[in-house]
């Protein structure tokens, strides 16, 4: 919701496909994600070093966020940002754990295994406010960046329709879930959790935002929550019907989401011919 | 229960610099309200445990109206303990939270764990119950016995400064200080220990009563604290004086953000502390990286 907001100031100078700096998603994410890592700053370790103004811009959360996406930069990151090393720190034990879900579940377990296999004590996972919600958010939110990542990349989708762009990038992101599909109803149900339903529902928020925009939404009235609450339809039951697909490379989930997107745009042209101005009014009744 | 982090910028840092010494050593030099002497301090103090030490977790029941057992419970919630931890529970002399680390360890254990390789770790756990007092430490070890931990390798009695650990650097998963850390002559002493002993990843837990800022709930808890305590403490111990030195040292210890600031002057991050009952106690918590 404040990307399409801030990239359509934004984006209007720069050309369409240019990959969009890292740096305003951190100050977003700060504010749509909740206080997860929030801005705890601790500047007495280092009291000799002046405040680098470059360093306002990467808010202490978007440290764990690049350190996700750009492994080799960690170094510079916590160099130049040290009071923000427990984030880091924290988003390697999280990166560490998702290889663990699959054999421990998305669990206190896996955490506790991914900080050991990272070198640093398990104890941390206390310090994670919600535990086993925040690696599933951890996770979501890394699909989200890889999700952008993708679109930013990809030129041909400008080009197609968009129930075209929208399956392809629906089914692109749920890909990304396949991985963890035996697994993944325990991470469905961490998130229908009531302490962490506010944050899923920001993270799925956000991904379907994303998803419009891509396909080149300009909507911004009573529409743009019709639009949102559709393709969120879409997602969360072809996100489903996957737990329980068992053909081949959930070739019959691709099938199914078609469909669901080609009834939705049927629906929206049903609608529109209905209230169309060709008709004339007295003509309902 | 309110969440509250610490923020602090970098020009508030020097004003309290002048302020935070002073403090720090009227610290140190406070037994209650009475002015004494640092090197008597430590001694002072000792007198007062050796005194309680009997009749400590009674009036503990007494005073809080059993409302200690769910702080502890929390405190060691907040800890997350795993098998194979090695833990330090400094000035935990009648052994109350390493006993709930011990249950909440083995009771993972018990769990259908999907780990294979934890069984090997359930031998590893190390609690150190660390205390300066013999008197302290003799009530826990009898309550083990009574509890059937008595034979529990996992369970190890250390008498020990607070201020000047045995352990080696970096050794430690986990540190906590239950209502231990109002009674040291230096504070800071005690916080550079801690990050100390711990290891990378470790959590700071401290456990221990605290400010009240809430309008008519402060009145009514100042009246409890000097009018009824020292009474209960004269009719059940038989000994008024430990009783008000409690609460008085209550009053001297800096309030919950001082506090905040002054573990995160020792080196921990993610500094946070969290309020219960009002203000009554309060758990801070810090990690070291």
């Amino acid at each position: 919701m404040y990307r399409t907001v801030v990239n359509r100031i934004l984006l209007t100078k720069n050309t369409g496909g240019g990959r969009r700096c890292l740096l305003r998603f951190p100050d977003l994410r700060t504010a749509v994600s909740s206080s997860r890592f929030s801005t705890t700053t601790e500047p007495q370790t280092f009291p000799n070093r002046p405040l680098n103004p470059a360093d306002s811009s990467t808010s202490s959360s978007s440290t764990s966020f690049q350190t996700s996406s750009a492994a080799g930069d960690i170094p510079r990151q916590e160099r130049k940002n040290p009071r923000a090393e427990y984030q880091g720190e924290q988003a390697r034990v999280l990166q560490a754990s998702l290889r663990h879900v699959l054999r421990l579940g998305w669990s206190e377990e896996a955490m506790i295994a991914g900080a050991k296999e990272v070198g640093i004590s398990p104890s941390i996972v206390g310090s994670f406010p919600r535990k086993e919600a925040a690696l599933v958010e951890f996770f979501m939110d890394d699909c989200l960046q890889r999700l952008i990542d993708r679109i930013d990349s990809g030129e041909e989708l400008q080009d197609l329709i968009p129930s075209q762009c929208i399956y392809k990038l629906v089914r692109f992101r749920l890909e990304m879930q396949a991985p963890y599909i035996s697994k993944w109803p325990q991470a469905l149900s961490i998130q229908a959790h009531p302490l962490n339903v506010s944050t899923s529902f920001k993270q799925r928020a956000m991904l379907v935002d994303e998803i419009w925009h891509a396909a080149g939404d300009e909507a911004s009235d009573l529409d743009w929550y019709v639009k949102r609450t559709v393709l969120g339809g879409i997602y969360s039951t072809t996100e489903i019907y996957m737990l329980t697909d068992s053909s081949p490379e959930f070739r019959d989930t691709w099938l199914f989401l078609d469909n669901r997107v080609k009834d939705a745009f049927d629906l929206k042209k049903t609608i529109q011919e209905v209230f169309s101005p060709s008709i004339p009014f007295p003509l309902f009744f | 229960m309110a969440l509250r982090l610490v923020t602090k910028t970098l020009s508030s840092r020097i004003s309290p610099k002048l302020c935070s010494a002073s403090l720090l050593h009227s610290h140190a030099t406070s037994f209650g309200f009475k002015e004494v002497r640092e090197e008597e301090k430590s001694q002072m103090v000792g007198k007062v445990f050796s005194n309680v030490a009997s009749n400590y977790d009674l009036m503990n029941d007494f005073m809080s109206g059993g409302l200690h057992r769910l702080w502890k419970d929390r405190l060691v919630s907040k800890l997350s303990p795993f098998p194979g931890m090695k833990h330090l529970d400094v000035a935990g002399g009648t052994g109350d939270v390493a006993f709930r680390i011990l249950e909440s360890v083995n009771s993972i254990k018990r769990r259908a764990l999907q780990d294979p390789l934890n069984d090997d770790l359930q031998e590893e756990t190390r609690i150190y119950v660390c205390d300066i007092n013999p008197n302290m430490l003799d009530v826990g070890k009898n309550r083990a016995l009574e509890k059937g931990l008595g034979e529990d390798k996992s369970l190890v009695w250390v008498q020990g400064d607070a201020e000047a650990l045995s352990f080696e650097d970096n050794s430690m998963d986990g540190y906590t200080i239950a209502f231990g850390i109002r009674n040291v002559t230096h504070i800071e002493k005690v916080l550079s220990e801690a990050y100390r002993v711990l290891k990378r990843g470790g959590r700071f837990l401290c456990l221990e009563l605290s400010h009240v800022d809430i309008p008519v709930f402060k009145e009514l808890y100042d009246f409890y604290s000097f009018s009824v305590i020292p009474r209960l403490g004269e009719i059940v111990a038989g000994d008024r004086e430990s009783y008000q030195y409690l609460v008085e040292s209550i009053r001297r210890f800096p309030p919950q953000e001082k506090f905040a600031s002054m573990i995160a002057d020792a080196g921990f991050q993610k500094v946070e502390y969290e309020n219960l009952v009002g203000g009554v106690v309060a758990i801070h918590s810090g990690l070291k990286i």
